[in-house]
């Protein structure tokens, strides 16, 4: 059976991931078919244990972008109560302007207003992000918690996948050395029968 | 007698008068209250379709059947998990009103003063936080720990 049809014929067992609104199905599965092009005629049980695998790096993956959101908010959060003006109390409005003006697609106005805020916080961006990255420690330390327990089940499915490796390459080994023994055991009685007096 | 403490006993009082979350937020917050996840409850695979279903797929390999029940389980057991997993990340923080008001007070500098005793909270309540105080100071005087019950039975 081929790669895909096995994947496929697990996926209604296994219910496949489920990805987030913006998130692409298209690249996880070309994730999932690169991570299965590694491995050589993979049996089911490898190919379940493999998309379980892709599974893991996607959440490293999405974990990663929340610690980024997170310092952004922090940054955000921070700016937000910085000076005096009303119509910084806006998180929201803050979070898009300053998400804009760090990718540079910020027009004037509202570079100008992000530097205002700056300049009357008395702080530059990078003292912002070390204020901010300070403020949103814990909550960052709780998502790279969650990072570390995702590589170690990504650990435990390697170890899996290469037991199940070993098995068929055992088998091989096994299948081979019997083979060469029956040889042997052919070659010795061809011998002995040739040793016998005519 | 702190703010805070205050702020306590009149939390107190007002929690008493409550008769459960009015608004639209309050509503959607306060019915994920009992919400769980199922994880600690013991799953029962074995008579799924699914389980048989894979059980047959692994069987092919040849593994035994004690090991081909026990990797089945371990697969279903794991998809359990990471759907809690994601149903948990996906899932809002239930909004707690009452602190959420009191971080929008306590960053903006016209609502601080909100947070003042003689601007908030109407006289009724301030007066019957009054009382607890008095009650707890009173408890504190005779030197029993924390605030006394209001009845004593005999």
């Amino acid at each position: 059976m081929p790669v895909e049809d096995k994947s496929k014929s697990l996926l209604p067992f296994l219910s496949s991931p489920k990805l987030l609104p913006d998130e692409s199905e298209a690249e996880f599965q070309s994730g999932l078919q690169s991570l299965l092009s590694e491995l050589d005629n993979p049996s089911s049980l490898a190919v379940a244990l493999v998309s379980q695998l892709n599974e893991c790096l996607w959440w490293v993956r999405r974990h990663t972008a929340d610690k980024e959101l997170l310092l952004h908010e922090a940054m955000a959060r921070l700016l937000s109560k910085a000076g005096n003006h009303w119509d910084t109390y806006d998180n929201h409005k803050v979070s898009e302007a300053l998400e804009r003006y760090l990718n540079g697609s910020a027009d004037k106005g509202e570079a100008a207003w992000i530097d205002d805020i700056l300049a009357e916080s008395k702080l530059t961006l990078s003292d912002l992000r070390v204020r901010a990255f300070k403020d949103a420690a814990r909550h960052i330390k709780m998502v790279d918690d969650l990072i570390h327990r995702q590589h170690q089940t990504m650990r435990h499915l390697q170890r899996s996948i290469d037991s199940i490796g070993y098995k068929s390459r055992l088998i091989k080994r096994m299948d081979l050395e019997l083979a060469a023994l029956e040889s042997k055991q052919h070659a010795r009685g061809v011998l002995s029968l040739d040793d016998k007096p005519s | 007698m702190t703010i805070n403490h205050r702020r306590s006993l009149t939390n107190r009082c007002n929690a008493l008068k409550s008769t459960g979350p009015r608004s639209v937020a309050g509503k959607r917050a306060s019915s994920q209250n009992s919400r769980k996840h199922g994880l600690n409850s013991a799953p029962n695979f074995e008579s799924s379709l699914e389980y048989r279903a894979l059980v047959e797929l692994i069987a092919e390999e040849g593994f035994s059947a004690f090991a081909c029940a026990d990797i089945t389980a371990g697969l279903l057991n794991y998809r359990r998990v990471m759907d809690a997993y994601y149903a948990t990340y996906t899932s809002p923080e239930p909004v707690d009103e009452f602190l959420r008001d009191a971080n929008v007070k306590a960053s903006n500098p016209i609502f601080r003063e909100l947070l003042s005793p003689s601007g908030s909270e109407p006289a009724d309540v301030r007066d019957m936080a009054a009382f607890f105080c008095e009650h707890a100071e009173a408890g504190a005087a005779k030197g029993w720990p924390g605030i006394p019950p209001l009845f004593g039975y005999s």
